[in-house]
């Protein structure tokens, strides 16, 4: 569960960009999170993977207290997420396999459990034919696909997409997004940050506006309005 | 849920990991290892040549006391002058040495062959020479003292030491090692710096694949670790390479130099010279490639 209480996020140069956000996803949620840029979104997703710390306020995450977290559990705290971010970052000097391989001897799993792990985290992906291929050789939605395997690699129960098709074209896009749909309904916890209208109109699920570092609007099957 | 396993790291893949970095960030790799053997070297050579300038200057040592004992004191006098020298403290007791008159009268005689019959005249009660002793003395500061209790012993006539040269040539001698030591110091700073740029440029070429590793939980030791290895394997790399290069250039000027009778360098492998250039060029290689790597880093690890 994500708990945001009273969160605001005042920067060092004095601007305002979280604003006494309330706000709680339950385990198993899908959540649009829309507004317009500058209103916040980025600053909720870095408080989030704990890249910025809150000002005030309380804010937990799957049982961790971000405001109170020591440095060192940091990130066996990122452990539990799994982040897509808009320009894929995925390393383009290793495969595929290797690529989503990498989250996993990140955090120090055994050769043996990575060998039969990715298999099948790629075949969730539709990835199974590609993991020998280089990032250079795949479109960009297999590139994002493949991003999104290495976010599952982990088991994360929370998954995080940041904007994850803002550089694919419409029609892979929709893959992307069935894929994320896919991954909610194994039962994880997934928040979407999107500019893209027709989608959060689309899938029909809980829609969280942000304007102005506040919380707007909060709707199950709302529609984008921002 | 949460990923609470304990995080076991295999070390076999961190240094292949580094391995393989070197190799893949060729140019950078290049550029770090030839700014760093360079500085290694122009440092070797300055610690080189303060090293000989303290080499020439100590042969010019002036430590030396002379003790004229007086033309009538008899042998067993004289022993005993002998024996007091040794016990002062100032005194090194080992280079206390007694030039019997009979010797000095035999070296003058050598001397003026010219006047060989003056000198017949000379020998056994009529010798005019006296016994004297030559000695070295520890600590120029404390010469006027020793050279004071010396001339109120019995049976010394006069104490001749050249204690102004010698301080005057000590004091020379430590201000040039003063100032290439510091020369020495803020090169070793220039290097320092010079190489935590040339490192923070190849971190900075990686800065999305740390951001990616933090990303998915990877810990500081897993992110540090590869980054570290690479900066002693670079260090250890330059320095063999500045090690061989200064082992070159040494020898090169040694032949040079050595025809020349006025200037003298310590040969190569003289006093274990070539095992401190080399172990300095690998602890300052080494030493540098990890503070330049730890530097480098820490802005890209901040939480």
């Amino acid at each position: 569960m994500i708990e945001f209480k009273n969160v605001c996020k005042k920067y060092p140069n004095g601007t305002l960009a979280l604003d006494d956000v309330n706000l709680t996803i339950n385990d198993g949620e899908f959540v649009f999170i829309v507004g317009e840029s500058g209103a916040g979104k980025s600053t909720m997703l870095k408080t989030l993977f704990r890249e910025e710390k809150i000002s005030s306020g309380s804010l937990v995450v799957d049982g961790y207290d971000l405001k109170k977290i020591r440095s060192y559990k940091i990130p066996h705290y990122r452990r539990n997420l799994g982040i897509v971010f808009q320009d894929f970052r995925l390393f383009p000097n290793k495969t595929v396999f290797e690529n989503v391989a990498f989250a996993m001897r990140a955090i120090g799993v055994p050769t043996k459990d990575i060998n039969r792990r990715v298999p099948t985290i790629l075949s969730i992906v539709n990835l199974q034919d590609k993991a020998k291929s280089f990032p250079n050789e795949l479109s960009g939605g297999e590139q994002q696909r493949v991003a999104l395997a290495r976010a599952l690699a982990n088991n994360p129960s929370i998954i995080i997409a940041d904007e994850p098709t803002g550089n694919i074209d419409p029609k892979l896009s929709l893959e992307i997004m069935n894929l994320l749909i896919k991954i909610h309904k194994h039962g994880k916890t997934v928040i979407v940050v999107t500019h893209e209208k027709n989608f959060v109109d689309y899938f029909q699920q809980r829609v969280i506006t942000i304007k102005d570092g506040k919380v707007v609007d909060d709707k199950v099957g709302g529609m984008f309005d921002a | 849920m949460h990923n609470k396993q304990k995080t076991r790291y295999s070390l076999s893949y961190l240094v292949s990991q580094a391995f393989k970095s070197l190799f893949r960030n060729g140019m950078m790799t290049v550029a770090s290892v030839a700014v760093l053997m360079s500085c290694l070297t122009v440092m070797g050579s300055f610690a080189l040549l303060v090293y000989n300038i303290n080499y020439n200057l100590e042969d010019l040592s002036l430590n030396e006391m002379v003790v004229y004992c007086d033309t009538e004191a008899d042998d067993d006098l004289v022993e005993e002058i002998g024996r007091r020298i040794r016990l002062q403290n100032n005194v090194v007791e080992e280079s206390v040495e007694l030039i019997p008159k009979e010797t000095v009268l035999e070296e003058e005689r050598e001397t003026y062959r010219e006047y060989t019959d003056l000198f017949d005249m000379m020998g056994g009660d009529s010798n005019p020479y006296p016994d004297t002793y030559v000695f070295e003395y520890k600590d120029n500061n404390k010469v006027s003292s020793l050279q004071m209790e010396l001339e109120q012993m019995e049976g010394v006539d006069k104490v001749n030491c050249r204690a102004d040269l010698a301080k005057t040539i000590d004091s020379i001698k430590n201000g040039i090692i003063f100032i290439f030591m510091w020369f020495l110091v803020i090169l070793f700073v220039v290097s320092v710096f010079v190489i935590i740029n040339t490192i923070k440029l190849a971190v900075h070429s990686r800065r999305q694949e740390i951001y990616v590793m933090r990303y998915v939980g990877a810990t500081k030791w897993f992110i540090t670790t590869p980054f570290v290895l690479e900066g002693i394997a670079i260090g250890a790399f330059s320095s063999a390479l500045a090690y061989g290069v200064e082992y070159l250039l040494y020898n090169l000027i040694y032949n040079t130099v050595s025809k020349y009778p006025l200037i003298k360098l310590a040969e190569f492998g003289k006093d274990y010279l070539w095992l401190i250039v080399l172990g300095g060029f690998v602890i300052v290689g080494v030493v540098t490639g990890i503070i330049g790597t730890a530097i480098s880093l820490r802005k890209h690890l901040k939480a």
